[in-house]
């Protein structure tokens, strides 16, 4: 372990890109699979679903990225990022090749209370690439060390079209799971798509999950966010059972340098992630 | 509580004493300006101002540091100072100042090693206030010209010499210390003290900011925040100014073959400061910075911490130059 490291927050710990997949026919999205380059590094990073981490590229600085493996995927450690056109450090990590080496510090935020959502059914609603830290919690309800402390499992993801779906693979083997049930579906298909179309807010009215004993988590661009929460409120979820993940630009990641408040709070610190109640206490229900 | 009394004429010996051992740092001229630095041997100390214009968090928290240099396998962290220092004649309002900065930044779950190792080794004396400005209002914020809150020892300018009260028991121990410099005072010096305190904070004039917090937070939807920012210039003189303002940026540079990271202070009044890569920004107008400015000051960080964060050092009122007034501002937003 490097000196400092473990009492400094502000600086990064060593990792070695493995895998680049690259996600989408945009190729703006790209998943980055990182090993530890130092063994106590990864035992020392211990997330849970809904965190994320600051990720630098060499020179270029840092950005906040939702962490995108499940705390039970023990041997590394997954972000998808999406490359803004111009967007400094997104796009210094999307021309970094495997075996490059960048810095992570992390992990950072409150993540999902899922010890509390044991013995409850369980309802994902994702939209566009807000999908990774929903991805990771999936991969954890559905381990099978997890899967039996919690019910039934829903979850609804879309995208724009079906080259924009995250994780193609992992989608088809959820929608063929006994222990969930996934619904997958894009705003407008194409000639091979045979899958369901339709917005996320219009599925979620199909599919019309119980609100019984339940919770949701909601991720995805603030628009989507803004058209789910009627759907959810009617289905009869109370807002304290709407769990979501909020964006604010960010520096330190450690609720020192002022940058994403939210009315009074830090999302950083206090969040990402945050019932609907608090949404609307904090900011008038802003996402 | 130990008392301790110095004739002004022989501050320099104190200077030459501590500096033997660390660093002495105290208000000294500076192309004309009084500042606080750290005292050469050719300095005289200055003792007739009413405040320094920049505050003392620059000492703690550089406008701008390299943090770490990037290394072959991690970062490198740029060596931390050790050694004792003294500061000596903040003010009071700006002695607590430092008291919220560290509620911030040496908060146990993530402290800041910079801020905090620079913290750790400064004994702070402040120096009571004899003639407040007309834009000061520390009373009106929990402070008093005489305040010992953030120092180690509190010291009163009587006129010839200082009186010195020990406020912490590293205050006490430095009194100890330097015990053969500073003497006891004499009765009619602690009378001549007493006389001071009491003359200097009628001087003191209050803003009316009883129950601000709940004011403000009522007054969050108000237009009057946008009508108030219609002058604000969006300069960030106020922000940088401020002694508890305390956003920051984190940068990294390429710099020599391996690069470093760079701590900079930065400002909420800044467009830039929340805009996001995708172009959402969600405190698109100055009305929304000029409110979260004064928002965070007087009421999230009484939430969050029991503090108001501003000391009433009047700062950003002598220094904006749009002439905005906090003050005015603190009674105008209608709730
Ligand atoms: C909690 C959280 C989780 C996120 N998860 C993901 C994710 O899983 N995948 C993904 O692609 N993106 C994610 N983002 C958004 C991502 O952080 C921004 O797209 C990224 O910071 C843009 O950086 P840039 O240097 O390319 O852009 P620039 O415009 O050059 O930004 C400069 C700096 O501003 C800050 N910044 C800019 N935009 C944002 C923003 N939206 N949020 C926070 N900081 C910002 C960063 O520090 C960045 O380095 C997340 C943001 C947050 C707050
Ligand atoms: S100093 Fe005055 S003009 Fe400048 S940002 Fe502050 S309030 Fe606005
Ligand atoms: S807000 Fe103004 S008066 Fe209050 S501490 Fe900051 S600079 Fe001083
Ligand atoms: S990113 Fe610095 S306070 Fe949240």
């Amino acid at each position: 372990m490097i000196e400092g490291v473990a009492t400094n927050p502000y600086l990064t710990l060593p990792v070695t890109v493995e895998k680049i997949t690259v996600e989408n026919d945009a190729r703006d999205l790209k998943t980055f699979r990182l090993a530890f380059r130092h063994k106590a590094d990864r035992k020392g990073f211990r997330h849970e679903c809904g965190q994320f981490a600051m990720l630098s590229a060499p020179g270029a600085g840092e950005c906040p990225v939702g962490i995108a493996s499940s705390p039970t995927d023990e041997e590394y450690v997954e972000f998808t990022v999406k490359r803004y056109p111009t967007g400094v450090v997104t796009s210094a990590l999307h021309s970094l090749e495997e075996g490059d080496r960048i810095g992570v510090r992390g992990p950072y935020g409150n993540g999902f209370p899922l010890a509390a959502m044991e013995g409850m059914n369980i309802v994902i609603v994702g939209g566009g690439f807000a999908f990774t830290t929903l991805r990771a919690t999936i991969r954890y309800l559905l381990h099978e060390r997890s899967r039996p402390r919690f019910k039934k499992i829903t979850a609804i993801y879309g995208a724009r079209s079906p080259g924009e779906l995250l994780y193609k693979e992992e989608l088809m083997a959820w929608q063929g799971s006994p222990d969930m049930d996934m619904h997958v579906t894009v705003d407008k298909g194409d000639k091979t798509w045979t899958g369901r179309e339709g917005f996320v807010p219009t599925v979620l009215g199909e599919v019309k999950p119980g609100a019984a004993n339940a919770v949701a988590l909601v991720c995805g661009p603030p628009a989507m966010l803004r058209f789910t929460m009627k759907p959810l409120l009617d289905l009869g979820f109370p807002p304290n059972h709407i769990i979501t993940s909020l964006e604010r630009r960010m520096s330190c990641g450690i609720g020192k340098c002022g940058r994403c408040s939210i009315g009074g709070q830090y999302v950083c610190k206090d969040g990402p992630v945050f019932t609907y109640e608090q949404i609307m206490q904090l900011s008038g229900g802003q996402f | 509580m130990t008392l301790g009394a110095i004739k002004k004429e022989h501050l320099g010996q104190l200077v030459a004493a501590v500096g033997a051992h660390g660093g002495f740092y105290g208000p000294v001229l500076r192309d004309n300006d009084v500042c606080l630095d750290q005292v050469q041997p050719s300095d005289t100390l200055v003792l007739d101002y009413a405040n320094f214009t920049l505050p003392p968090k620059g000492l703690f928290f550089p406008r701008s540091e390299v943090i770490a240099t990037h290394g072959a396998d991690g970062m490198v962290e740029t060596p931390l100072p050790t050694g004792k220092a003294v500061l000596f004649g903040v003010r009071p309002c700006d002695a607590m100042s430092l008291t919220y900065l560290d509620k911030v930044f040496m908060e146990a779950q993530f402290a800041d090693p910079y801020y905090r190792a620079r913290r750790e080794r400064t004994l702070t004396i402040a120096l009571a206030c004899r003639d407040p400005a007309a834009t000061c209002f520390c009373t009106s914020v929990a402070g008093s010209p005489s305040g010992q809150g953030g120092a180690d020892i509190l010291a009163v300018d009587i006129g010839d010499a200082l009186v010195l009260e020990s406020a912490t028991p590293a205050g006490e121990a430095f009194l100890a210390e330097y015990r053969k410099l500073l003497g006891r005072p004499s009765d009619n010096q602690v009378k001549a003290r007493d006389a001071q305190v009491a003359q200097a904070v009628r001087k003191v004039s209050s803003i009316g900011s009883d129950g601000v917090t709940a004011r403000l937070q009522a007054s969050s939807e108000s237009a009057a925040w946008e009508e108030l920012a219609e002058r604000c210039l969006g300069c960030g003189v106020c922000t940088f100014l401020c002694p508890t303002c305390h956003c920051f940026g984190l940068y990294d540079e390429e710099v020599g073959p391996q690069g470093r990271r760079v701590r900079a202070q930065d400002a909420c009044v800044f467009p830039a400061f929340t805009l996001e890569a995708s172009g959402h920004n969600p405190r698109t107008r100055q009305g929304l910075r000029m409110r979260h400015r004064v928002m965070h000051k007087f009421c999230y960080t009484a939430q969050s911490f029991g503090d108001i964060f501003c000391v009433g050092c009047g700062r950003c009122i002598v220094n904006c130059p749009a002439n905005m007034d906090i003050r005015e501002t603190l009674t105008e937003v209608p709730p």
